[in-house]
This record gives C-alpha cells, structure tokens and sequence, in this order.
C-alpha cells in the first residue's frame, strides 16, 4: 500500500532521515520506533507532504506522491495526526469533527453559497458522518463542549477523531498515548483495534513500549534517521541493536 | 428557547430592513442620507474586510482596493463611455483581479507580516494612481465623473440620480447583495473552512483543505466587495483624489470591524454603522477623529474585547453580578 524508497532528508547539514526504507500492507498496524529525536515525526513530515525530501520516493497505491501538498495527499486517503494536541481550540468537539468532514462528501463553493439542494443534502452527510466518529470514539457526552476546556485525554482522541473524518484509508498516529494514564492508554488501545477492525491501515509512532509490542503486526526501529531493525514485535524485543539504542552500549558489556 | 430564537433573527432582519427603506417617507434631509450613504459604503468595506480576516490575516490594503474599484469604474465610464451599470460589477472585478495576482505569494506570508505587506500595497496603490497622471490626473484628482445612468422603464419606472433618495437606494440594495453573498460564506461549509485555517491551519490541511487556495478564495472576495463600494463612492461624490484612501482610510476599516465585534458578520455592520454615525452627531468628534477613534479602541479592547455586539451579553452579566447577594439570600 505504502512504499518508501530511498528516502532522505538533510536539516541544514543535519540527515534527520537517510535512506530509509519501508513498505505498509493493507490492513497491517505497523509501529515505528526509536529514541527520541531519531527521526519519526520527519518521516511523518515527509509522508504527508508537510515537508519535502530530499532524495528518495514515496508511493501510495503505486501513485508517486513524493512532495506533493499535504491536502491532496490527504484526498488520496493518508491523514495524519500532530503529537502535540491540535485541534481547533474555538470550536466545540463537534463542530472541530464536522469542519473536518470536508473530503468526504466534497462541496464546492458555489453550491454552498447558493445553498442548492444538493449541498443541504452533502451539509447533512457530513454532520451524521461526524456524529458516527464521535460516538465511534465515545466522545458523545462532551460533544457540545469547546475543544480547548476538555482535559488532555480527551484532546488527544480529539485529534483523532478529526483525522478520522477525512476517511484516511492509511492513518498516521503520532503518539497517540502521549500523556495518557493507564486507564485513558488501555481505552485508546481499544480504539485504535476498532480502526483497525473497518479495514483503516494504522501506522503508529509511539513510546509507550508495551502498548507498541501488544497492539502491531511489525515493527520499524529507526536510530539517527536510519533503520536498525524490522521484525514482529517479539523479534525486534531480542534485536541487539535496539536494546543498544534504548539502553545505551555499557563499558562491560562491550 | 432555540427555536424562538431562531426565527427571532429573521423577523428582526426584515423588520430593520423595512425600517431602512422606509426612512425616505418621514424625511428628505439630504444631509441625514449623505450620511447613511456613507455609513452604507463603509458597511461594505467593514464586511468584506471580516471575511479576509476570518482567515487569521487583517488586510490594511482595503482602502487601496476601493480606490482601484472606484478608479477603474469613472475611468471606464469617463473615458469609454460604458454605462455605470457595467462599470460598477468591472470596478469590483479589476480590484479582484489584482488581488488574485498578489494573492498567491500574499497569503504564504502570516499574521502580522501579512498586514504589513498589505500595508505597503496600499501605499503603492496610492503611489501608481499618484504617478500614473495621465489617466488618473495624480494629486488633482478626477473630477466631473458622471452619475449612475438613470434606470428608465417606459410608461411605469424612471429613476434619475439627481438627489441624495435615489443613491440611498441603490446603496442599500447593494448592501444587502454583500451581506447575503458574505452571510452565506460565513453560515456554510465555506466559512467553517476558513474559520478552519485561523485557528489551526496544519489541521486544517491535514485533513485535506486547500489552505493557499481558501485564503486566495476569501482575500479576493473581500477585494471584490471594496472594488464595488469604490466604484458607488466615485459616482456618488463625483470626485477622486489619491488622497481620499490613504492608510488612515484602511485603518478606520479595521476599526469598524473591530468594534463592531469581527466574530460576527452583524458586528462588522453596526461598528461601520454607529462609528460613521457617532461623528456627524458631534461636531467635536470630527475634528478629533483620530483620537476619538484610539480612544473608542482602547475602550473596546478592555471592556469589550468582543465589540459592541456583545454589548446585550455585557449587560446580562451585569445585571447577574447587581442580583447576585439577593439571590444567594433567596
């Protein structure tokens, strides 16, 4: 479904990524991790189109999507979400997840300015879409509440909710768990299986380890913008490289 | 309570409607409707404005972009010999149009560095139709342009513009043409989607909104609209100076807006509405307008940073907060 080539991206004369490469199947949750700083939220980036490589391909249902804008990308079905909470802060959760329902009917705007019959009826497909996402993601009590007032777990599913309405066939978590307690990580699992489950491919960066080895088919290790190690969750546990990337190389041990 | 309320608005919409026509049957002082024609003409530019900034950017090149709508539309008439009718639609088209050109590189560049660019275009605006004496006749201004032509339907209809009744007319029609096209941007999908980019505008992409497009979208519309409140101003006052839409100009634009309360397209109106008002009541205020202005700002921003249509809501809480012992007694 994805196919990543070669992919490179230089900061100056900083390689966040550097020849990366990585295929995504229909229907898999694959994980990409690292420490901090490693590279994930610019393969992310790059993805998306929020920045653009600088070598290297990036194909999405053998369609060459490399560099171009992040909305077309988006229509085309790969949506991401941010790792801080963004939202529309000013809006209520429903009005965030139905403004974000904007793909999925598309209205132009001379329609809507009119007023024809045809957009009152896509206005109406929105809005239930939006009440099925939000009680897809149990966000139904707090729907009329502004999205900046509502605790961080909330805000978090928040983002998902919003990159859910734009129908992603491919969805990008960026640690989705960040922040959660046990309580809110353990629902948010559940959801992310029931994404799964309607036939959406997740790809996940996250640092919660045991939520990462439980919920992916395959993991993705990157260090420094290179890839360490892929493998099921159990194989990559054993990889000798990513203990050393975690944990550091002790003096005795080498 | 919700429903009550919802057909509150329109009743009250065409009830101030009505009223506005009506006025001619009570007076005829030309001087009262010099001034509702002007606060008419600012009514426009304050909405159209709204709609630029409903994006996140605040545009201080309104004043320039009347200024092409009203050269466009007297030269055209003046020197072609186009009918008004024509002109008044090409004014607001030429001011669109320029917009569209700057449009693209304008709206990459955000916030208060949006506003400056814009600032610097409304000078040069100025400068072009300063420079350009040869069709615009620079600082001596264009003088003589002719009226709107009069609308003559035989045996029933004939309306000359040769008083003040005529034009008040032909400006709250067009006012009404502006609020209906920017209300409706602003109560569909189209307004939710720039509402959309001001507040978070990677969201707004990430799921898939044309971010440069829907700002090009919304800054052309509002060009267009001060292109045709140009356009109404030259044939109305029937003289142009460079001088009539300088900074200061666009500025008092922002104030209206501002004022008015920019969260609503309804604050727009009545900031544009009572500020062009207030100083024709009082003398004073006219020859301090600058001050007065600041002053009215500064007010605002402190008491009520959502501007005067928050006024009612001011008022509740106020009542609550003089009712609030005697309740907690109860």
């Amino acid at each position: 479904m994805l196919e990543i080539k070669g992919l490179t991206k230089h900061f100056g004369g900083l390689a966040a990524v550097s020849e990366f490469d990585m295929n995504i199947n229909r229907g898999e949750v694959v994980g990409l991790i690292g420490p901090n700083g490693a590279g994930k939220t610019t393969i992310f980036n790059l993805i998306t189109g929020f920045v653009h490589p600088s070598k290297g391909q990036i194909l999405f249902e053998q369609g060459d999507i490399t560099g171009k804008a992040t909305h077309s990308i988006a229509a085309k079905g790969i949506v991401r979400t941010f790792q801080q909470n963004a939202f529309l802060p000013d809006m209520t959760v429903l009005q965030n997840v139905f403004t974000s329902c904007y793909l999925h009917p598309k209205s132009g705007v001379w329609e809507a300015i009119f007023n024809t019959l045809g957009y009152r009826k896509k206005e109406q497909q929105a809005l239930e879409h939006a009440m099925e996402i939000i009680a897809f993601l149990g966000l139904d009590f707090v729907r009329n509440e502004l999205a900046q007032g509502l605790p961080h777990g909330y805000q978090r599913l928040i983002g998902i909710a919003i990159a859910l309405s734009a129908s992603p066939e491919l969805l990008l978590l960026d640690e989705p768990l960040a922040g959660m307690n046990a309580n809110e990580v353990n629902e948010t699992l559940v959801f992310i299986n029931k994404i799964r489950s309607v036939g959406t491919t997740v790809l996940l960066v996250e640092h919660n380890m045991r939520a990462v080895m439980k919920i992916c088919d395959r993991i993705v290790v990157i260090n420094f913008g290179r890839k360490i190690a892929e493998g099921l969750p159990q194989e990559v546990k054993r990889n000798k490289d990513v203990i050393e990337a975690y944990l550091g190389v002790g003096e005795d041990a080498a | 309570m919700s429903k009550v309320a919802k057909s509150v608005k329109p009743l009250s919409c065409t009830v101030l409607i009505l009223l506005f026509f009506s006025i001619p049957l009570f007076t005829k002082e030309a001087y009262l409707f010099h001034i509702l024609i002007t606060a008419g003409i600012n009514i426009i530019l304050a909405t159209s404005l709204r709609t630029i900034a409903t994006t996140g950017q605040m545009s201080l090149a309104h004043a320039g972009f009347m200024a092409i709508g009203a050269y466009t539309s007297a030269l055209l008439v003046k020197k072609l010999d186009l009918s008004f009718w024509a002109a008044l639609p090409l004014g607001g088209i030429a001011a669109a149009l320029i917009a569209l050109l700057v449009g693209y590189p304008f709206v990459r560049v955000k916030r208060v560095y949006f506003a400056m660019l814009t600032l610097f275009l409304g000078a040069v605006i100025r400068l072009i139709i300063m420079e350009w004496r040869g069709l615009t006749r620079g600082s001596s201004g264009l003088l003589d342009i002719p009226p709107p032509n009069p609308i003559l339907i035989p045996g029933s209809l004939s309306i000359v513009f040769d008083a003040k009744i005529p034009y008040y007319y032909l400006i709250l029609f067009l006012v009404l043409i502006t609020f209906l096209f920017l209300y409706r941007i602003d109560s569909s999908r189209v307004g939710r989607t720039l509402l959309a980019i001001q507040q978070d505008d990677f969201v707004a992409e990430s799921v898939g909104i044309n971010v440069t497009n829907s700002k090009v979208f919304a800054w052309c519309v509002g060009c267009f609209f001060a292109g045709i409140a140009g356009s109404f101003y030259a044939h109305f006052i029937k003289t142009l100076t460079p001088d009539s839409f300088g900074v200061l100009q666009a500025i008092y634009v922002v104030v209206y807006m501002v004022v008015g309360g920019r969260r609503r397209i309804y604050g727009a109106i009545l900031g544009a509405f009572v500020l062009t008002l207030l100083p024709e009541f009082f003398r004073i205020l006219k020859e301090y307008q600058p001050f007065v202005f600041v002053g009215i700002l500064l007010i605002i921003t402190f008491f009520l940073p959502g501007g005067l249509i928050d006024l009612p809501k001011l008022g509740v809480s106020l009542v609550r907060r003089l009712k609030g012992p005697s309740v907690s007694h109860a």
